[in-house]
């Protein structure tokens, strides 16, 4: 086992609706799919971004494009134009979901 | 085979008009869509109106993109739909009047598309019993009441076809659902029915693809942005639809990127629930939908279905929430994080002896963790190697004075506090904050017109 950034394998990008964020995320390689599957569950990301996500998160599997949309609730400081943060409309919600450290298994990305 | 192709010359209310601008000189296309409103633009639209009766719409579409290349679009018969109307779709039809006729455009017809606009409508519908839930769950409508800007509902695209059917070569609206203004023009040139869902939802997720710009050819491209050719002259991109295939693509002899990923990224940009992607005009299911490279350039996307379209059309409401006001310090190495922080305390502190009254404050460090916050690498290796490192402080207050009390206090940071601060940009200012109450209306509180001027 090891531990990367799940930017190695995936790319998305995130959106806003309200206080609500939404990021998708695509298996760089078809077989990267299932990774991503057992590694970036609605709970890790909970747990993941703690405070900084107040709200639900729910995971839509969409196969056929090798990826997945994660919604997250109340994730967003308020929203674009209550929000104190620099980035009120969760623009670097994409990338911070990148970051995130996952585990992948020894000849998995092989 | 007939062939439609439209393109997406704007994603937002201050993009730039370079890339519409070379689609009309350029490309084989017959529509473009031009996209100028987000969630919050009709509230700061509504308040510039409030203040001169004559704004309250986005002059760019006529400054930078018609009188640059309307004409030419014109005798091309490039037919132009867009939502620049925003609060004042009036006042934005008759000066792009006013210019046709100055040019001689003889016979140039514009179309606006009236209805959006609620507010005269607001008693009745509160006479009629509709409380406006606020759809993230929170607050009671009749507590902002008085102080709403504007409300107006998410249209599809009825007015725009309505126009379109009476020969208009430009077509102006507000609050037209961003992707309906793309819906319209196909919906009008294939004659499909109000009712064929899966074709409608086709055309709304061509115009998805459309309504950011360059979001979806190839800008802000996560995948790899590296490989995107001549960003410095990025092209947006153009969806080609048939009777029942879609290709998205791009003008010629411009920068950008057009392939699985980057339209990838863009399909499900602010999406929910992609088996129910709520529109006006139909539900849409994305969870079949397939996209594949198919040339240079070039993508199809397939296997999108639509479901009947909601009962209810979502509101815009914006109101007057209260007031914000940000202060900035740079720091320099050494220590450049420990001592904006330190001095953020020191601030706070005082800002405590002066008795400030805010609801909310946001500290963070531009250069470390403004962005990802809590997920910031906040390591001692990051926070020595630190170069710079910029203290924000914001506020937020119902009351403007308390938001006021902070702004003197950070330039003099700079020779009462730790080393190595400057100051930058000048004071702050103290900014209303608009909130908006996302909710619904039944669709019959809604009177969709469809009006034409001639030149």
């Amino acid at each position: 086992m090891r531990e990367i950034c799940l930017l190695e394998i995936a790319h998305g990008r995130s959106g806003d609706k309200g206080d609500t964020s939404n990021v998708c995320v695509f298996a760089r390689k078809p077989e990267y799919y299932s990774i991503i599957e057992r590694e970036v569950t609605p709970e890790r990301l909970k747990e993941y971004f703690g405070e900084m996500v107040k709200g639900e998160i729910t995971r839509y599997p969409l196969p056929a494009l090798g990826g997945f949309n994660f919604v997250m609730r109340h994730a967003l400081g308020g929203g674009a134009t209550m929000s104190l943060r620099l980035d009120s409309l969760g623009k670097s919600m994409g990338s911070a979901v990148m970051r995130m450290k996952i585990q992948v298994k020894d000849g998995e990305l092989d | 085979m007939k062939k439609i192709a439209i393109g997406g010359g704007q994603g937002f209310w201050g993009d730039s008009p370079d890339a519409a601008i070379h689609m009309i000189r350029n490309a084989d296309i017959q529509y473009m869509g031009c996209d100028y409103l987000a969630e919050l633009t009709m509230s700061i639209m509504a308040r510039q109106q409030k203040k001169d009766p004559a704004k309250g719409f986005a002059p760019d579409f006529l400054t930078r993109i018609l009188k640059e290349a309307g004409r030419e679009a014109w005798q091309k018969h490039i037919r132009i739909c867009t939502n620049a109307g925003g609060m004042n779709v009036e006042g934005c039809a008759s000066s792009i009047r006013d210019w046709a006729e100055a040019e001689g455009m003889k016979g140039y017809r514009i179309g606006y598309v009236l209805g959006d606009n609620l507010s005269d409508q607001l008693p009745k519908l509160l006479r009629d019993g509709w409380t406006f839930p606020n759809l993230d769950g929170e607050g009671d409508f009749r507590e902002i009441r008085d102080q709403i800007y504007n409300v107006n509902a998410y249209i599809g695209h009825e007015g725009v076809e309505g126009c379109l059917q009476q020969g208009a070569d430009v077509v102006v609206t507000g609050r037209v659902a961003d992707s309906a203004l793309f819906l319209a023009p196909l919906k009008h040139e294939f004659g499909w029915a109000a009712d064929d869902w899966d074709h409608l939802a086709r055309g709304i997720m061509a115009g998805h693809l459309l309504e950011c710009g360059g979001q979806g050819s190839g800008g802000n491209y996560m995948y790899d942005w590296r490989s995107v050719p001549r960003m410095e002259e990025l092209g947006f991109p153009i969806a080609e639809l048939t009777e029942d295939t879609m290709e998205i693509t791009k003008a010629p002899d411009c920068g950008g990127l057009v392939c699985e990923q980057s339209c990838k990224e863009q399909f499900l940009y602010e999406v929910l629930d992609p088996s129910n992607y709520l529109t006006p005009d139909v539900n849409v299911d994305l969870s079949e939908a397939e996209i594949r490279q198919v040339g240079e350039n070039r993508v199809r996307v397939s296997k999108i279905r639509g479901k009947k379209r909601p009962d209810t059309l979502k509101l815009c409401i914006g109101y007057h929430r209260g007031y914000r006001t940000v202060g900035m310090l740079s720091f320099a190495w050494p220590e450049a994080y420990e001592k904006a922080k330190y001095c953020g305390e020191i601030i706070m502190k005082r800002m405590k002896r002066l008795g400030m009254r805010a609801e909310d404050v946001h500290i963070s460090y531009i250069g470390l963790n403004s962005l990802h916050l809590d997920v910031a690498d906040m390591s001692e290796t990051a926070l020595h190697s630190l170069n710079e490192c910029v203290l924000r402080i914001a506020v937020f207050s119902t009351d403007p004075a308390e938001c006021a009390k902070i702004i003197p206090e950070i330039s003099p940071m700079q020779l009462n506090g730790p080393p190595g601060a400057s100051f930058f940009g000048g004071r702050s200012h103290v900014q209303e904050v608009i909130a908006l109450w996302p909710t619904v209306v039944p669709r019959d509180a809604v009177k969709v017109e469809s009006r034409i001027l001639t030149v």
